[in-house]
């Protein structure tokens, strides 16, 4: 009886053990391996009448309530909206075994900021889109976004909105801020907070000593990085955020922060005292794109959303609700009727000289950006 | 005939033995199955993977154990702070946990139930949600801070956000049920007899306590500390939302290392790190308190 | 009369400061207790006040006044909604399979010796002690090599996964030191081992299954890192908070964790009911029956 028991606990061990080894041989790398490559990079093929269903990412809060509905009214196409982009890099972590394997997980069009687009490309994860399907797009599409260093002549990203990084303060109990510099003034020690977005925090900061983030080198990176750490280590940085330091904010648990323009008016309903100040050295520029993914379903409906949300009666209540800056030309005359007050706001449509000294986000590939992200995580780690 | 009739209850008891012994193979059998499949089979696959070296995308198998020595030297901060935070927490969450667990179970009478899920209702509203309210509760102009301040234990222009304080506390609360059903379930089913028995042997009430209940509630308390400072060890959401800077822990560095930086091969090697260190904790602390405790040695028919 | 004082003993009446110190001591457990739960519902007392907050804005940090119009449309946001029900969905699953799986599991290692005990013994240890990201992360690259569509099957199977442990460790202190001649009895009285289980085993470790399935249910609707790997598009009401979150919670999002709430006090009352019937019931004689 034992040895039969035995013996059977040993078959069945051998068993689970060649199941493992053959696994692992299916398994190849680990299964992390990049895609095509930017050479095989598809076209998708418009085949109107947009129908069927369809899934957007995006990120949270980004849209008022009635463009998903109006769009499904207007076209007949099923449109499954998820907000699951919170950070661009955590995002392209949770997909990119899906995309390096040639799918979406059932995304049609995803959503991110400039230099993550531009990292999925080069991998050949993002698929171009056919220009028939989104005459809006190229008609009112805003000139100075018409062809971006990453993606000229716009082939696969389209502007969803765009935005600026520079100040946050709280006018009360910071008044005198109005550089990057100002942030590291004792006076404000533990009462100041900056991103966690390396592509944001670290070239405000360069630009503030006078370096031109488009051209710095990795050592400019690796040394800003250092102010960055003696700040966090005499207390004067309290923490870094993503959008949650909107609520320290609204608390008044801070005086000053690097933030989001977008953000600082909603902020006002909390607290009128805050309020966005364009940085004297200039803010950072940037813009989140939709894309469409590799192996993405029902790419002519996700066209007809890109196409309807560039037509100006349509991108009008966007801008309203986000407060970000506009990518679509003709919004400001929808808003002489329906949001006279907003036709001016600055922050919508910012003039070119209030973003004269303002620099488009930067990237970082390869080696480098290994090495400048695992220093600037060091900091964010204490 | 007899012969035969022996031969046929010998066969009998031997499948009646047979049977018994496959019992617990049975019983076993699916969950085990679901954890080997979904647990020991990915972990074999992470192993590979700390062992890689290279940029993303493309990692290349190489026995690379520079990666378990260069994650120890770089994040040995945040381990021993983690290890810092989570002890404080759970030795507060015991002392709050006990008595009220045995308040529940020796005193709770009808309402016993009621208290339980008292205790369990908070945690159906979600972790982030009851850590953001945290935040709001803790923040520098709300009323605890004032409070702190007015009494004297923080200074004037001093908070509790972003400082240890605040993230020990979220990790207190938010484990403190780990740490309460555990301690209930081994007091509920005591017999209280004995603890009526060392009365009539004269002892007093703490005496009892001490020499009887105490002990005989061992293994929930094993199993309840057990259950909270290993998790609280690696979580992350405490330390991110009441934390700053200078408190994030290793579930910050490891989360970081996979969704922020991509780096999995240090972020595998960083994992087993802290598995291996965990699983060293509960060898040490079932040699301090018995094997019984946790892994139910007591030895069946 | 005299005879009769002196047969009554003499009662010294104690001032009132020593008769309310004796009460508290007496039941100064109780009030600990107390305090305890009441220490633990004030993030809830906050969230519930909140959900009445009338904000202009997006944001919902501070308080601007009362309103009950966010209470008329709780499920207004239909992101949230559905994120709320695939949780429920999820979390009622994954704590019905998983407590059946840990129960079964908890009996075996403490009622019998086999050939595997250590080892399932550490099996079921480990998972508790690995952390939740590199569970999250590895079963991800599993789902990818298996071929399986990530959805809510593979957020099941993950929930399920880190569930078992926990409900065979607190099953299993259940079943230790259990009174093992109850079952012998009743073997004795011609049980079989099925009925015996069902009728003396299990009414008396059911305490500890439902503890085991209540700490599931917890975990796995309050789960966010695993489900952030595992969830393709599915989003779970974690998510979505966590999304949320960095951008600001809409007040309905507070509503909703109200109601979760009232429907544990509701569930609460219930109970309290039900050992109130319970008790009058077992107080009836069944000797008065003539």
């Amino acid at each position: 009886m034992r040895l039969t028991q035995r013996a059977k606990a040993l078959g069945l061990g051998a068993v689970a053990l060649s199941a493992a080894v053959t696994l692992a041989a299916c398994g190849g790398g680990g299964g992390i391996e990049g895609g095509g490559g930017s050479e095989d990079v598809q076209t998708v093929k418009y085949q109107p009448p947009p129908s069927g269903d369809m899934t957007v990412s995006n990120w949270p809060l980004y849209i008022d309530k009635n463009t998903v509905p109006n769009f499904e009214q207007a076209t007949g196409v099923k449109v499954n909206y998820i907000e699951d982009v919170n950070d661009n890099q955590e995002f392209f972590a949770k997909m990119q075994p899906l995309l390096s394997q040639g799918q979406s997980g059932g995304r049609s069009i995803i959503v991110v900021t400039d230099w993550m687009a531009e990292k999925m490309h080069d991998l050949g994860y993002v698929q171009n889109i056919d220009p028939a399907g989104i005459p809006n797009v190229e008609a009112n599409l805003r000139d100075n976004l018409k062809s971006a260093t990453f993606d000229p002549g716009r082939k696969y990203s389209v502007p969803w909105q765009s935005g600026m990084t520079g100040l946050i303060v709280n006018t009360q109990l910071a008044p005198n801020v109005h550089s990057i510099n100002d942030l590291f003034d004792p006076q404000y020690k533990g009462k100041v907070e900056m991103l966690t977005e390396m592509r944001d925090t670290v070239p405000l900061v360069m630009k503030a000593d006078g370096i031109d983030p488009a051209t710095a080198t990795q050592q400019d990176w690796l040394d800003t990085i250092d102010k960055l750490k003696s700040a966090v280590a005499s207390g004067q940085i309290r923490r870094f955020t993503g959008n949650d330091y909107t609520r320290d904010m609204a608390n008044g648990d801070v005086a000053a922060i690097i933030g989001w323009s977008g953000d600082a008016v909603q902020l006002q309903a909390d607290n009128p005292n805050i309020e966005f100040r364009m940085p004297t050295e200039g803010c950072i520029l940037w813009s989140d794109n939709m894309e469409i993914p590799v192996g993405a379903p029902n790419p002519t409906a996700a066209e007809a959303f890109m196409n309807y949300v560039y037509d100006p009666k349509n991108a009008a209540p966007l801008a309203a609700y986000n407060s970000y800056v506009t990518p679509v030309n003709g919004v400001r005359d929808v808003f002489k009727t329906s949001d006279p007050d907003l036709v001016n706001d600055p922050l919508i449509f910012p003039s070119d000289q209030f973003t004269a000294k303002c620099t488009n986000q930067p990237n970082l590939t390869g080696q480098e950006e290994q090495t400048v992200t695992r220093a600037f995580e060091g900091v964010l780690n204490g | 005939m007899e012969a035969m009739a022996a031969e046929r209850s010998g066969r009998h008891e031997r499948w009646v033995a047979l049977r018994r012994r496959l019992i617990p193979y049975g019983l076993l059998g699916p969950g085990v199955l679901w954890l080997i499949l979904f647990f020991v089979v990915p972990l074999y696959f992470m192993g590979r993977l700390s062992l890689e070296s290279g940029l993303f995308p493309s990692y290349q198998f190489d026995w690379n154990f520079s990666n378990y020595s260069d994650a120890l030297s770089t994040y040995d901060t945040q381990f021993f702070r983690a290890f810092e935070y989570s002890a404080l927490a759970t030795i507060i969450a015991l002392l709050i946990a006990y008595p009220l667990a045995y308040a529940i179970a020796f005193r709770g009478g009808r309402w016993k139930n009621a208290m339980l899920l008292a205790v369990i209702a908070p945690f159906f509203t979600t972790y982030l949600i009851r850590t953001l309210a945290w935040e709001t509760i803790l923040s520098d102009n709300g009323f605890v801070v004032n409070t702190l301040q007015t009494l004297g234990f923080i200074s004037n222009d001093g908070r509790l956000l972003a400082t240890a304080p605040a993230v020990i506390a979220g990790l207190t609360y938010n484990f403190l049920p780990f740490m309460i059903l555990p301690i209930y379930a081994s007091l509920e089913r005591m017999d209280t007899s004995l603890i009526e028995a060392a009365k009539d042997l004269y002892a007093s009430s703490r005496k009892a306590f001490l020499k009887v209940t105490l002990p005989l509630s061992a293994p929930g308390l094993v199993a309840g500390t057990l259950l909270t400072f290993i998790p609280a060890t690696g979580d992350y959401v405490n330390a991110q939302f009441l934390g700053g800077a200078q408190q994030q822990m290793i579930g910050n560095v490891i989360q970081s290392l996979y969704l922020k930086q991509t780096d999995y091969p240090a972020a595998a090697a960083l994992s087993f790190i802290l598995m291996a260190t965990m699983l060293a904790v509960v060898f040490i602390y079932i040699r301090f308190a018995g094997s019984e405790a946790l892994m139910g040695e007591e030895v069946p028919d | 009369m005299e005879a009769h004082a002196a047969t009554l003993p003499v009662q010294k009446r104690l001032s009132v400061g020593t008769r309310m110190w004796a009460w508290v001591r007496r039941n100064a457990i109780v009030i600990y207790g107390v305090l305890a739960i009441i220490y633990m519902l004030i993030p809830i007392g906050l969230i519930v006040v909140f959900s009445f907050n009338d904000p202009a804005g997006k944001f919902n940090f501070t308080w601007q006044g009362f309103t009950l119009s966010h209470w008329a449309h709780p499920f207004e946001i239909t992101e949230l909604t559905n994120a709320l029900l695939v949780s429920l969905r999820l979390a009622a699953l994954a704590t019905l399979i998983s407590t059946v799986l840990g129960t079964m599991i908890a009996l075996a290692l403490v009622r019998y010796n086999f050939f595997g005990r250590k080892a399932t013994n550490y099996l079921i240890v480990i998972p508790t002690a690995t952390p939740e990201v590199v569970l999250g992360a590895s079963l991800l690259s599993l789902f990818l090599i298996y071929g399986l569509q990530l959805g809510f099957t593979t957020l099941l199977i993950a929930h399920v996964m880190f569930c078992i442990s926990f409900v065979v460790i607190v099953v299993r202190s259940r079943l230790i030191g259990f009174d093992r001649s109850l079952e012998e009895a009743a073997r004795d009285l011609g049980a079989n081992p099925f009925t015996t289980f069902r009728k003396v085993t299990l009414p008396l470790i059911w305490p500890g299954i439902v503890a085991g399935a209540l700490l599931a249910f917890a975990l796995s609707i309050d789960d966010f890192v695993v489900s952030n790997f595992t969830a393709g598009t599915e989003v779970t009401f974690p998510l979505y908070i966590f999304g949320a979150a960095q951008r600001g919670i809409p007040v309905q999002v507070y509503i909703i964790a109200t109601m979760l709430f009232a429907i544990t006090l509701v569930a609460m009352a219930f109970t309290v009911w039900q050992q109130r019937r319970a008790d009058r019931l077992a107080s009836v004689r069944p000797e008065q029956e003539v």
